[in-house]
């Protein structure tokens, strides 16, 4: 695709083909059978290859009988067993990933009972996929359900697909929860069903609402799902409902408009959801989208309807579900001339909302967002690999010039040549190509943290195999700058105060990589690059070790030179045996070359003078 | 005499039509043992008619769940039938493949007919209703690989074939269909569809969901087959069968229509994974009917799947039983449909897709015809947007290439300095590219890497655009880039070896031909192979140096004797290679990797080698003059090989000339007989190469004079003659 702006909008045709199949219907009849016949549990059945399990819409969360409220829990805290243990990788400068108490602590008990993990096991058996559902609060468990199946089956490799799909469930977690879902490529795995008015899913972006309210709003709902005659029985009156509508509405309000900038809920919408109205149904993913869906629509509603509509979720599927017979008859006269504008006008029919509306505008620009959101990362990412192509014979030139250096007469290699380069054109050209490199890779890590990028950005093999490529022939030359101007002097060892953040993110995208060849074929040759890009970094390091410990008396501070050169002969030797640094390494005026002699001179030396070091001498510190 | 025209060159006889349709109803009808009829009429320009009847049990729908679909594996009878450069074969219905190849080719008399028919020079035509058509679909794409030559024309040859169905079943999957495109045949294929016919939409469900009905809908339209009248269905039976159809049908069409949107949600994908989706899609022209006389005709295999769907939807929820009943009537009704059609010849292109109209009462005149044509299909603006769509990919597709072709100078010229620049620099050092571009030690291998990567960013995303088939289908078949991509490849796919094996790659992630060939090499051979009609993998001429460091590899760790088998085939390949040019010479240049690791070999070896005499090649890029000789009729053979010299090497337009100037050749010959007529004289003298034959001639040696005679008058003694020469050479 060449613009940002494609010129269809496909929200609705989306939910035409969910419509279509069978799985938005088989979830609600289970729903609604957990509903009457399994209060506080859930109930699983088989259908074709196909395993359903559906939660209960009629859950005690907590001893207050109350889900709102700022009681929000780090997920790695409050998971002992590690079942979410995917959802424990963070990114830095993140915050923690964060649950609702209650709701947690309803699943956990559950997940720990035997009837759950016995029906689970004979689910997983039979089933070629899993569709876990819940209405309302049971939505909520179903979403952590998924998260835990989803979790458990990317630890064991199983082929198993899941799929999660809520009616009219409350939100479960932080920003960051719906960040890691993403990033381990799952948000297609949640589809959450809202219809126009219900409160419920909206319930917690209003932090405050009274409890009692809730609590009645509570006892309503479930008394009618359990049997929709025993609703009348609820205290429930209407001023109570105009307050409930009028907090959230407002709260509501806040939060979508303060948009991307300032993430002020607590709360995160999470997957996709399914906006169904009496005129059809329409399917976003892009969070702010959703909240800003779900305070327009609200807008379109009542007290009376922003509580009836929590219970109507039957009438909407069967609604959508049989949709696909009829042709669509337009009820607006005048059908926009181009076709983006009349996908959008087809959208805002199935969420039946007229032109003339005042919400009408604000809904369009919305699934405009919502469409060029979808669409940027996958450009972004094509863009890149153009700009890659690129950039790429300035890393040649970088090649070029660590093999001219590796084999010249001065014998420093390409490390040492650099570091003590004059000033040639040769050295000023390469050291420009590691700032243009360096600049294109992050800018690549800045549009991985805005979000630019598709999420499994880093899961890629071309990005990861080229971060890494780039990372092995480039850092030892940012690691010679470094201590070519002084750096070290000022703000202390490269390792640990001058390491680029990038070389941090790329040694973990190599590290989580997916490996498929078995590793331990050895080498024949050196490697071409040295394979630990930091290699000069902890040469430099020995080498003032080394010099320190001419000059040291103190028998504290000596021991623990002694011991960090030794640790460092070991791993280099190790290194060197294995072939895995680069011809570069052995030269015989390369740093690292001229440290070993120098090593082993002193420890000749010590030898001689070995009544003074007893202690190390006849230790285990030296061979 | 009316005819139907279809765009792009073809036009058919309505007459023909309507008797095609009687002939492959009545096919049904024939002794179920023969499963096709030849017709043959006695005027010579009418053409010879097969017809092939359909089957009525679920068996022969449905092979296997859920759709009964099997890979077409069959590299002789349907070479083309699968993606290229991806490297994946097409789905086809199990069934209808099975009855094809056991009762049609089983069938020894077709072949023969056919053949007859072909040599006749007639036209064939390829008929059938309802699956009556895949079979015929079948038999077309088989003839076309058997009789038809990939061309690159756009004109219909008089002995092409045409198939013509009605009512016919969805037959193969998305790559059956992209494949037909490609080769340029799917314009052979014409479609008739009711508007509500049900068959051609049956495919889109699996059997599983139709399973209670569908028996049924068999015994009613086997019934109506024999005996048009007495034929009932039941309401709730057909109701059944056709909302569940439609189901089907709708989660197809949606899926794809989200697809063709550009719909990124995750949702989509998952939820595929849920539900069994049909694999099928159409391919050829379809011409639907639209009940009232107009025929719409269009071919964008998206937007016919789309048509399908929606032009089956019902206008209100009350005319379900009615439309349902009509969705199994009409499949037996094409007769008096085509009747009225072709009374009015009422014709409707819908193209271009991307500007179709998309409100139902567009007032503006010009697309008049074309939204009353629409709205005659009940297509509602979401149809509508649909087939946009389907329009606007194919635009998008055609867009692509243009941008890509766009690339091609920049491709050119980096190829150019390869080819020119780098390859004399090599030359210079005695080099071949890959030892030079192995060994990088002038600033020139540099030059020569930005190059190699400069041109990887360009095929790369060539590749990328066709993995995900955003180009038009066509393009894996243009001669051009087949072209450009065997020569990149034989160009520069060794320095990417030599790239992989100077970075000692292979100890990081294993032999460049399992872990590290790009598919930019992988793709544009199997280009090659499939255009010139070569067997897989035989067109590895460009991998050669890997297979040269890989054994390199093998013997100094297991020695020569495991892999001699291996060392023979490269050998024999080197020297096809070397010969039909298409492996440079400098392979054989002293300091080459090859020709050193060559010489290693055991000496016993080296005595019996395929190779050790190739050295013509090696006698041109070493820059000696050649001297062809020969005695008696050896001389002509020396003559032969002279002019093969001269034309390969020393021809201005030869494309080996600009790498090397061989020095001139010189043949002498003694006692040669006469080897060509006047013009082959005159040519030798044109070209001005007549200088480099010199032929000695002793006074009354009477070989060079024996050719003056015609062979009858010295029969006699010819034969006495030859005796007498071959014993005493």
């Amino acid at each position: 695709m060449g613009t940002e702006t494609s010129s269809f909008e496909t929200s609705e045709m989306l939910a035409t083909f969910l419509a279509s199949t069978p799985l938005l219907s088989e979830s609600w009849r289970l729903c609604n059978i957990s509903n009457t016949s399994t209060p506080r549990g859930f109930l699983a059945e088989q259908i074709g290859d196909v395993g359903y399990i559906a939660f209960s819409g009629i859950q005690t969360v907590g001893n207050s009988e109350e889900p709102s409220c700022r009681n929000l829990v780090p997920l790695m805290e409050s998971d002992g067993n590690a079942l979410f243990i995917a959802l424990h990788r963070l990114n830095e400068g993140e915050e923690p990933v964060m649950v609702h108490a209650g709701l947690l602590q309803l699943f956990l008990s559950m997940h720990s009972s035997t009837s759950f993990q016995n029906q689970m096991l004979a689910l997983k058996e039979k089933s070629k996929s899993i569709v876990i559902t819940g209405h309302s609060l049971g939505g909520t468990i179903a979403t952590l359900c998924t998260l835990w199946l989803l979790s458990y089956f990317q630890s064991i490799s199983s082929p198993l697909q899941v799929l999660c799909i809520t009616f009219g469930s409350p939100m479960l977690g932080n920003e960051s929860l719906s960040k890691a879902v993403l990033r381990e490529r799952w948000g297609g795995n949640f589809c959450n069903v809202v219809s126009k008015h219900d409160i419920m899913p909206r319930m917690l972006f209003a932090p405050q609402a009274s409890f009692t309210q809730l609590h009645f709003l509570l006892q309503y709902w479930h008394l009618s799902m359990n049997c929709p005659r025993f609703g009348m029985l609820a205290q429930l009156h209407d001023e109570d409902k105009a307050e409930i509508f009028r907090l959230v509405l407002c709260h509501l309000e806040v939060i979508a408009q303060a948009g991307e900038e300032v993430a002020k809920s607590l709360f995160w919408p999470l997957g996709s959801y399914l906006f169904c109205s009496e005129e059809g149904a329409i399917c976003v993913d892009n969070a702010v989208s959703v909240i800003k869906m779900m305070h327009l629509l609200l807008m379109t509603g009542c007290p009376y309807s922003c509580v009836e509509d929590h219970l109507k979720y039957g009438d909407y599927v069967e609604k959508v579900s049989l949709q696909y017979l009829n042709q669509e008859s337009f009820m607006q006269a005048d059908i926009p001339e181009s076709s983006y504008e009349s996908g959008v006008a087809i959208s805002l029919q199935s969420l039946g909302i007229y032109s003339q509306e005042t919400v009408a505008r604000p809904v369009k620009d919305c699934l405009k967002t919502a469409r060029r959101m979808g669409l940027r990362p996958n450009l972004n990412a094509a863009k890149l690999a153009v700009s890659l192509a690129k950039i790429n014979p300035y890393r040649a030139q970088i090649e070029w010039y660590k093999a001219s250096c590796d084999e010249s007469d001065d014998h420093m290699g390409y490390y040492d040549c650099f570091k003590l380069r004059d000033n040639s054109k040769k050295g000023a050209k390469v050291n420009m190509n590691r700032h243009k490199l360096a600049s294109f890779w992050n800018n690549v890590i800045k549009m991985l943290d805005n979000n630019e990028l598709p999420y499994d950005f880093n899961r890629r093999a071309k990005w990861v195999n080229t971060s890494q490529f780039y990372k092995l022939l480039v850092e030892p030359l940012d690691i010679a700058e470094y201590y070519r101007t002084g750096m070290h002097r000022d703000k202390g060892h490269y390792l640990k105060h001058g390491r680029e953040r990038r070389y941090e993110i790329f040694d973990r995208w190599w590290r989580e990589r997916k490996v498929s060849v078995d590793e331990n074929n050895k080498r024949s040759k050196l490697a071409s690059l040295t394979q630990d890009s930091c290699f000069w970094a902890r040469v430099e390091e020995a080498r003032e070790w080394l010099d320190n410990i001419r000059s040291e008396s103190d028998p504290r501070k000596l021991a623990f030179l002694w011991e960090n050169i030794n640790a460092f002969e070991k791993y280099a030797r190790k290194l060197v045996d294995n072939m895995e640094v680069s011809r570069d390494v052995l030269l015989k005026n390369s740093s690292y070359n001229l440290w070993v002699e120098e090593w082993s001179k002193l420890k000749s030396q010590l030898k001689k003078f070995s009544p003074q070091f007893p202690d190390y001498v006849n230790g285990e510190v030296v061979p | 005499m009316a005819s139907l025209n279809l765009g792009e060159n073809i036009e058919i006889d309505t007459e023909l039509i309507k008797k095609a349709y009687s002939l492959a109803v009545k096919a049904h009808s024939k002794s179920s043992e023969k499963a096709y009829n030849v017709e043959e009429s006695r005027r010579s320009s009418d053409p010879v008619i097969f017809s092939f009847s359909g089957c009525w049990s679920e068996n022969g729908w449905y092979d296997g769940e859920p759709f009964g679909v099997t890979e077409i594996n069959l590299p002789l009878l349907f070479p083309s039938l699968r993606s290229i450069g991806v490297n994946e074969n097409a789905l086809v219905n199990k069934a209808f493949l099975q009855r094809f190849v056991d009762k049609i080719l089983g069938n020894s008399d077709f072949d023969r007919e056919v053949q007859k028919a072909v040599k006749k020079n007639k036209q064939i035509l390829f008929i059938g209703h309802s699956s009556g058509g895949s079979i015929a679909n079948l038999a077309t794409i088989w003839f076309l690989e058997k009789y038809i030559k990939p061309e690159y024309n756009y004109k219909i040859s008089p002995s092409s074939p045409l198939c013509v169905t009605f009512g016919c079943p969805l037959t193969g999957n998305h790559i059956f269909s992209h494949a037909l495109r490609r080769e340029n045949w799917s314009r052979y294929f014409i479609h008739f569809v009711m508007r509500y016919d049900i068959v051609p939409r049956i495919l889109l469900a699996p059997i599983s969901s139709i399973k209670l009905e569908f028996q049924k809908v068999l015994q009613f339209l086997n019934a109506k087959s024999v005996n048009l009248a007495h034929a009932s269905i039941d309401n709730f039976d057909a109701s059944n069968f056709y909302m569940k159809v439609m189901k089907n049908a709708s989660s197809v069409a949606s899926h794809a229509a989200c697809n063709l949107m550009g719909n990124t949600n995750l949702l989509l994908e998952t939820v595929s994974n849920f539900i069994p989706l049909s694999p099928y899609k159409p391919f050829g022209t379809y011409v639907f009917c639209t009940g009232n006389g107009k025929l719409v005709i269009l071919r964008n295999p998206d937007a016919v799947l789309q048509l399908l769907f929606f032009s089956s939807q019902l206008c209100r929820e009350e005319e379900c039983t009615d439309i349902a009943q009509r969705s199994l009537q009409q499949h037996f009704g094409y007769d008096n449909e085509l009747q009225d059609c072709f009374q009015m010849l009422n014709e409707v292109h819908l193209e271009p897709l991307e500007q179709l109209p998309l409100s139902s009462d567009t007032t503006s005149s010009d697309i008049a015809t074309i939204n009353s044509a629409l709205n005659d299909l009940g297509l509602s603006t979401r149809a509508r947007l649909c087939l946009c769509a389907a329009g606007e990919l194919e635009k998008r597709k055609i867009g692509n290439k243009e941008s890509i072709d766009l690339k091609k100078p920049d491709i050119e010229k980096a190829m150019k300095y390869l080819e020119e620049d780098y390859q004399l620099n090599c030359r210079h050092r005695d080099l071949g590219c890959y030892d030079a571009f192995k060994l990088q030690e002038t600033s020139k291998d540099f030059d020569a890497n930005v190059k190699r990567l400069e041109l990887a960013g360009i095929w790369d995303e060539i590749i990328e655009m066709l993995k995900r088939y955003e180009l038009p289908d066509a393009f894996e078949g243009l001669r051009d880039w087949v072209l450009l991509g065997t020569r990149y490849r034989r160009l520069v796919e060794p320095l990417d070896i030599a790239n992989y094996y100077r970075h000692l790659k292979n100890e990081d992630t294993g032999a460049y031909m399992i872990r590290g060939r790009p598919k930019r090499y992988r793709f544009t051979q199997r280009w090659r192979e499939h255009a010139e009609r070569m067997p897989a993998e035989s067109s590895g001429e460009s991998c050669f140096w890997a297979k040269v460091e890989e054994l390199r590899i093998k013997i100094s760790s297991q020695g020569f004797e495991p892999i001699k088998e291996e060392v023979l085939l490269l050998e024999a390949h080197v020297q096809n290679w070397i010969n039909l040019g298409e492996l440079s010479g400098d392979v054989l240049l002293e300091k080459s990797t090859f020709k050193k690791w060559w010489e290693d070999l055991p000496r016993e070896h080296k005595l019996t080698s395929c190779i050790k005499d190739l050295k013509v090649r090696k006698a041109v890029t070493e820059k000696k003059q050649i001297l062809f000789t020969g005695h008696s009729i050896g001389g002509s053979i020396a003559n032969l090989a002279t002019i093969w010299f001269l034309e390969k090497y020393l021809r201005s337009d030869s494309p080996d000339n600009y790498k090397i100037s061989p020095s001139s050749p010189l043949c002498v010959t003694f006692g040669c007989p006469l080897t060509g007529n006047h013009i082959f004289s005159h040519a030798l003298r044109r070209e001005n190469w007549a200088r480099y034959f010199i032929h000695f001639v002793m006074r009354y040696d009477i070989i060079p004079r024996i050719l003056l005679a015609p062979v009858s008058s010295i029969l006699l003694e010819f034969q006495r003659v030859l005796q007498f020469l071959n014993e005493n050479p």
